[in-house]
């Protein structure tokens, strides 16, 4: 068995591909490059294939990571290439690597990511970078409304110690959030969290449509 | 090609916006500055239903291969977009360039379906096309239709400048070709107009009798052919198959490879339109599938292939074939997929090891639930077959058996209804023999669609039950199969109405469409988008008389609107069958002999067949 981590980015239109729809692309890229994936065993095998985490629809990633199992052995640079060949536009292949040592799946070590989140502003807003930090984070608890997995309506949650950093760029025609926030199965905050709970506490009125998100790399143990 | 910062804005708002974005693997990029002629290939439903067809990618990849075409494609915006469209004046456009259809200089339609139709009017319409053939000038696209629906075109006549009637592997490139030639609209009608399987409304006007029946078709234009004759694709084998499909992006209805095995059918089923207008069978070799099948996959890197034909165990050496496809796909880690086979032992060898250990259901369709109305439909299948695959079955474990019937055929009465909940019973009962009192998670499906009389068939002259009797037919049956591990679903009964009214309508029809076009009919096959209020209103409004259409019974001797049309079967050949249904008499497979229906005068019956078995049939 041979472990990889491809790093990869997914920009432009291809944003719109679902998650799931992403990892049946990739399945069919390996297939048509004739790289052959290694098998899970069972009735109904499938390829040892996976992401570190997903990314919600219409969000770019600059480097997302995909972790494959191979029973043959290759060189790195050899399946960036021949992938990067199967690929449609927007998706970049940047490197391909061995995978250490770690038993655990990429999506179990991954523990934080970072996003670059662009509001589009309407009327330039009167704060300096530092001050709306100061007001978003001064607050005691930052209560979002986020659904249950298993019920359909929604709870109060405290997002703030799930965000561990977070830094604003005000410019005219928009503002620029980067922002690390917990993710992973032992706690993980979307994104999607951050922006309704921010425009609230500054009191935007953007509609959710016109605000652009980018993954800018995954962090894992 | 990329998309501009309008559209991106409403794709940020609508469901799957990957349906409007196109650039997926396979999928064609030219430079339309250098091609001659434009070409949409517009599907007139939503992108995933569109990409299952096999016909979009066929001919995408004939035209795409001359370097004077540049061929696109164009889907039905699902009611979300369509919205956004509107309100921001977006107009319909192409996949592959995003170029608005109306600089296109050929759009045309696929009709697969009579209840796509609204779709076709609201995509010009979205498109910025006048609807009506006569109110568009030589800067809009000619509007051009294609597929079974357009074996009777004349409800859409007035909306459609040109009909290709049959195969069009062949006819509409060179349909194409003619537009790069032609120096206008009507030029271009007249020379393609020469061709065999063009049909030109506009050179034809249907002229009536008082009682609405048609007495004659003026020809407005006098070198415009008599009828029409279907074009045919005589060597299937030769015929170009796609081997670089367009791999989508997102899940479609069928998600697969796909090689056409052969096209007709031999077992000629009086009330199927596509075992009338595809004959003769055709086969392509075993070679050119099995080479068509790995080119495929290896180009599309699909985990699913599947065979395409009317009926699969009907390839006459489908044996080897399937023994031969199993093996390639086991290695592969790709899974075979074999629609509507016959139940034979051989077939049940092959689904025990492509299904492994879970088994989907098996389906059966009787159609009739008694001996007699088979041979009235000349379904040539007896219930000693159904019981003796299904023993089969639940002895290899199958949990679900689904049954398929048709009611309203001609010559129906309530005791071949009963028949019908009698075949579930005894399906039921064998299980219960078979597998003790308990008889496991055993479920039997009965599913009834409504009969509707198509054109080209021995049954056009039927009529259709009434709304009325197919809700009460529809009652006895759930009556007669409330029982326990028995579940009955229905097909609505008002999109069969329509569909009636479409498959057998003629030109005054078209009129009825732009009402309910105009009222906002759109997704008429779709539950929940099918508007039955509003195509009240379409029908009161423009006094379209259902009865003249879907309740009367004609008689031989009246002109069809379809007549136009030549589907080189005689029509001395459907009355026969028609004849031969009133006596309940069967007609026998015509591997088994020649029925006589005329095809052979044009097109050589079982071209590709090495050697026709006529035994087990």
């Amino acid at each position: 068995m041979f472990r990889y981590i491809l790093t990869f980015s997914k920009m432009g239109t291809i944003c719109y591909i679902s998650h799931l729809d992403l990892m049946k692309l990739f399945k069919r890229c390996f297939k048509r490059a004739g790289i052959k994936l290694s098998y899970s065993q069972g009735f109904h095998p499938h390829p040892k294939m996976g992401f570190a985490q997903a990314l919600s629809l219409g969000y770019w990633g600059m480097n997302e990571l995909l972790e494959f199992e191979t029973d043959e052995e290759y060189a790195e640079e050899f399946l960036r290439q021949t992938l990067q060949d199967m690929m449609p536009e927007g998706l970049s292949l940047i490197s391909c690597r061995k995978a250490g040592a770690s038993k655990k799946t990429l999506a179990a070590r991954t523990e934080a990511a970072e996003y670059i989140i662009a509001i589009p502003l309407t009327a330039p807003l009167d704060m300096t970078g530092q001050e709306i930090k100061a007001r978003y984070m001064g607050q005691e608890k930052i209560i979002a409304w986020k659904k249950q997995k298993k019920k359909k309506d929604l709870t109060e949650v405290d997002i703030r110690p799930m965000i561990r950093e977070i830094d604003f760029v005000p410019e005219t025609e928009a503002l620029f959030v980067t922002a690390l926030l917990d993710a992973g199965s032992a706690s993980n905050l979307s994104p999607e969290l951050v922006i309704s709970t921010l425009m609230e506490c500054l009191d935007l009125d953007v509609e959710r449509s016109a605000v652009s998100v980018m993954r800018r790399e995954i962090i894992y143990k | 090609m990329r998309v501009d910062r309008e559209l991106d804005n409403l794709l940020k708002k609508v469901e799957k916006p990957a349906r409007y974005t196109g650039g997926e693997v396979n999928s064609i990029e030219k430079d339309p500055e250098t091609v001659a002629v434009r070409v949409g290939f517009a599907f007139p439903d939503t992108y995933e239903i569109g990409m299952s067809y096999m016909g979009l990618q066929i001919l995408y990849h004939i035209l795409n291969k001359n370097e004077d075409i540049y061929c696109e494609r164009v889907f039905a915006p699902a009611m979300d977009m369509e919205a956004l469209m509107r309100q921001h004046g977006r107009e319909l456009f192409t996949l592959e360039t995003f170029t608005p259809v109306k600089a296109l200089d050929i759009l045309g339609f696929t009709l697969q379906y009579e209840l796509s139709y609204t779709n076709v009017l609201n995509m010009l319409d979205l498109g910025g096309i006048p609807l009506k053939s006569r109110e568009r000038g030589e800067e809009d696209p000619i509007v051009i239709a294609g597929g079974p629906c357009a074996f009777n075109p004349e409800p859409l006549a007035d909306f459609i400048d040109a009909f290709l009637i049959g195969d069009g592997e062949e006819l509409l490139e060179r349909v194409c070709m003619a537009k790069k030639a032609c120096t206008g609209k009507e030029d271009f009608l007249k020379t393609i107009s020469r061709y065999d399987g063009v049909y030109v409304p506009a050179f034809y006007e249907p002229i009536y009798n008082l009682d609405g029946t048609i007495q004659r078709f003026d020809k407005l234009w006098t070198d415009a052919p008599d009828r029409v004759k279907r074009a045919v694709v005589n060597d299937l084998d030769k015929a170009e198959f796609p081997v670089k499909n367009i791999v989508p992006f997102i899940d479609t209805v069928h998600d697969r490879a796909v090689v056409e095995t052969f096209r007709g059918c031999t077992r000629g089923c009086r009330f199927c339109q596509a075992g009338m207008i595809y004959r003769p069978v055709r086969e392509r070799r075993p070679e050119t599938i099995r080479k068509l099948a790995e080119q495929q996959l290896a180009n599309t890197g699909h985990d699913e292939l599947s065979l395409l034909s009317l009926s699969t165990s009907d390839y006459s050496e489908f044996e080897d074939l399937a023994v031969e496809l199993m093996q390639m796909c086991k290695a592969q880690n790709v899974a075979l997929s074999l629609p509507s086979l016959r139940l034979d032992s051989f077939s049940f060898r092959v689904l025990a090891e492509i299904q492994g250990y879970r088994k989907s259901g098996l389906t059966f369709a009787p159609e009739a639930g008694s001996q007699r109305l088979r041979d009235i439909i000349n379904k040539n299948i007896t219930e000693a077959d159904i019981y003796g695959a299904v023993k089969q079955a639940i002895e290899l474990g199958w949990e679900t058996i689904k049954l398929y019937f048709m009611v309203g055929l001609p010559g129906e009465t309530y005791a071949d209804l009963d028949g019908i909940g009698i075949i579930a019973k005894n399906i039921m009962e064998l299980n219960f023999k078979l597998r003790g009192r308990k008889g496991g998670r055993f479920r039997v499906t009965v599913s009834a669609s409504n009969f509707v009389p198509k054109a080209h068939t021995p049954f056009q002259w039927e009529a259709q039950d009434t709304p009325q009797q197919f809700i009460d037919k529809h009652n006895y049956l759930s009556a007669q199969l409330r029982i326990k591990g028995i579940h009955f679903n229905y097909h609505e009964t008002e999109t069969s109405k329509l569909e009636a009214v479409f498959a057998r309508g003629d030109r005054r029809v078209g009129r009825l469409l732009e009402k309910a076009h105009a009222l906002g009919c759109k997704f008429d096959g779709w539950t929940e988008h099918y508007r039955a209020d509003l195509w009240e209103k379409a029908f009161a409004e423009t006094e379209v008389d259902i009865a003249f259409y879907n309740y009367r019974k004609r008689s031989y001797d009246e002109i069809l609107p379809w007549d136009i049309i030549d589907p080189l079967i005689d029509k001395a050949f459907l009355i026969e069958e028609s004849e031969k249904a009133r006596a309940a008499s069967v007609t026998a497979d015509c591997r088994k002999g020649c029925a006589g229906c005329g095809i052979n005068r044009y097109a050589q019956c079982f071209c590709g067949v090495e050697d026709l078995e006529v035994a087990d049939v």
